[in-house]
């Protein structure tokens, strides 16, 4: 029932939203796109039309790879470490046990803390000399010499996976056991009279059940590791070198250290096609499966 | 052995739950050490004084345990000063998203002519866009407007990065407040404003609870903007302030920063106690853009 009068009200209720999401959200993703056609610094308002010579430019610098390639890895590494860890966790936590909840609480922490929080402890842990995992491992043996966890290029993106997936895991585990708890446990019942041992019912009943949630927050965890920009750059800055350079400190730095305003929003650009290719992908692919079921 | 007598299946059996128990415990005894050691370490090395910080190799305990590195904190580091700048950006964004949220969604719930559909759309192909796209162009907006270096400019880009989310939640939670509600009030004479706040708000607290803790996260954590829009000492936020002091590797900086992530560790915790019991469940434990 629309009363006269409440057109207006809408109208007025949703102004504000409209005019800040657009004023600050929607125009600049739209101004990145004619910065992307122009040679542009930060300080002027207006630069010269070059057409797509910045994507030229981005497509034939070596950095660009590099960077494309660590996104890579960090992706992968993340979704997949976090994925694992988190399904772990989570089926760890549906057990019956003495201090659960107190398991529960400590291994749901991270999550809860500020990122800076999460940096400072494990550059400190993670420090060459003085640093408690090198003499933990040395300690009961697993290595002979210090790791220069996160100042080696080498090491540098495996650190910087292990701290996020410290970080981020519990999010899987929160998103899991909601989907876990809702499996009715009769199922359960039903399976071990049929003599299904412990993994069978976890792939004949769990795994159904909590596919569509577990794909979905693999592809948010995707999402967000694609833009992820601060806890590798508090972490190590995008280096050592290159090492863990991932596209959006690429954008960063082309911004804001080079001033290659034009090059940064190709290079923004053709992250956001990237970003949507994947979700395209994750769609197509959801729904054949919906489709055969 | 029992293996051998007649029952020996209900042995074996229950020889099984035993070891699977014990693994199970086993199993979470050694997560929650792996993952519980961080917090304890920082704990431990906030008291330590410098000399047992740069320790090589570190030793476990505090010898001479203090409280040196808490004073330290206050009188070398702005610490305060950011603690109180993250606090006016994240409350200020958080109260508006919380506002223009709930109002937006409530419109974005029950009415449907043009352009609201597109809008709301819209909102959502936002929420999927990356900070560092949205950031150039934010920072020569700030500039044109002289906004450069303020509060004000973070406030604004962090209460427009969550109103999208603030929007399709809050959009989802009025569409299961019932309609007749709504309609009873205004036959009792309520306008459509009125019916929103009296009626339908106070049903979808838990709702605005979810937005506002995922509101207030998103602008405590948050760091890039800050990085490019805050240039001097006196408005720099917590992540920006605390890690300029991560590159002066001065004998003094562990000590420092170790004590402020303990404390601002306790105000997580603080907040999270205040807030979860009256969460909505489920939808906004998804809602930290992790």
């Amino acid at each position: 029932m629309v009363h006269r009068g409440d057109r207006l009200f809408a109208a007025v209720a949703l102004l504000p939203s409209v005019a800040l999401v657009l004023m600050l959200i929607a125009v600049p993703a739209i101004a990145i796109f004619a910065l992307s056609v122009q040679e542009v610094s930060l300080g002027r308002a207006s630069g010269t039309f070059v057409g797509l010579a910045n994507f030229r430019a981005v497509l034939a610098s070596p950095d660009f790879y590099t960077a494309l390639i660590n996104t890579f890895i960090w992706v992968v590494g993340n979704v997949v470490f976090e994925m694992a860890l988190g399904l772990g966790l989570a089926l760890l936590l549906q057990q019956g046990f003495r201090f659960r909840s107190l398991a529960r609480a400590v291994i749901l922490a991270p999550y809860l803390l500020p990122t800076i929080v999460a940096v400072l402890v494990w550059r400190y842990m993670f420090d060459d000399i003085v640093g408690i995992v090198n003499r933990g491992l040395m300690v009961v043996g697993l290595i002979e010499r210090p790791l220069q966890w996160l100042t080696s290029p080498r090491m540098a993106m495996f650190s910087v996976i292990l701290v996020s997936t410290w970080k981020f895991a519990p999010f899987v585990v929160i998103a899991l056991l909601g989907i876990l708890q809702a499996i009715p446990l009769d199922q359960y019942d039903a399976a071990k009279l049929d003599g299904a041992n412990a993994f069978g019912r976890f792939l004949h009943i769990t795994l159904p059940h909590i596919l569509p949630v577990f794909l979905l927050t693999a592809l948010l965890r995707t999402i967000w590791s694609f833009h992820k920009f601060d806890i590798i750059y508090l972490l190590t800055g995008g280096g050592p070198i290159d090492a863990t350079t991932t596209l959006p400190i690429l954008v960063y730095f082309k911004a804001f250290h080079d001033f290659d305003v034009g090059g940064a929003a190709a290079v923004a650009l053709i992250m956001l096609a990237l970003i949507l290719a994947c979700l395209g992908v994750y769609f197509a692919l959801l729904r054949r499966s919906e489709r055969r079921l | 052995m029992r293996r051998r007598e007649p029952g020996r299946y209900e042995a074996s059996l229950s020889l099984h739950t035993t070891t699977s128990r014990l693994a199970v415990y086993l199993l979470a005894f050694t997560a929650a050490v792996v993952i519980g050691f961080p917090f304890l370490w920082m704990i431990i090395c906030s008291f330590k004084p410098p000399s047992e910080l740069y320790n090589a190799p570190p030793l476990f305990w505090p010898v001479a345990a203090t409280l040196q590195n808490y004073a330290d904190l206050f009188i070398q580091t702005g610490f305060a000063r950011y603690f109180v700048n993250s606090l006016i950006v994240a409350i200020a964004s958080t109260a508006l998203s919380l506002f223009f949220g709930s109002i937006g969604g409530y419109v974005l719930a029950r009415f449907d002519f043009f352009g609201l559909a597109l809008f709301a759309g819209l909102s959502l192909l936002c929420y999927m866009l990356p900070e560092t796209l949205v950031v150039i162009p934010l920072y020569m907006l700030a500039s044109l407007l002289g906004l450069q270096d303020t509060l004000v400019s973070l406030v604004g880009a962090n209460t427009a990065f969550t109103l999208p989310f603030a929007l399709w939640f809050m959009r989802g939670y009025f569409r299961t407040v019932p309609i007749a509600y709504e309609e009873s009030a205004m036959l009792d004479g309520c306008n459509r404003f009125q019916t929103f706040w009296r009626i339908s708000l106070p049903i979808a607290l838990p709702g605005l609870v979810s937005v506002g803790v995922f509101a207030f996260n998103n602008a405590w954590n948050e760091y890039l903007f800050a990085l490019v829009l805050i240039s001097s000492e006196r408005n720099k936020t917590l992540p920006l302030g605390l890690s300029t002091w991560i590159g002066q590797d001065s004998i003094y900086s562990w000590g420092m920063l170790l004590s402020g992530s303990v404390l601002l560790t306790l105000f997580s915790v603080a907040l999270y106690a205040a807030t979860q019991s009256k969460l909505a469940p489920g939808l906004a434990d998804g809602g930290n853009k992790g």
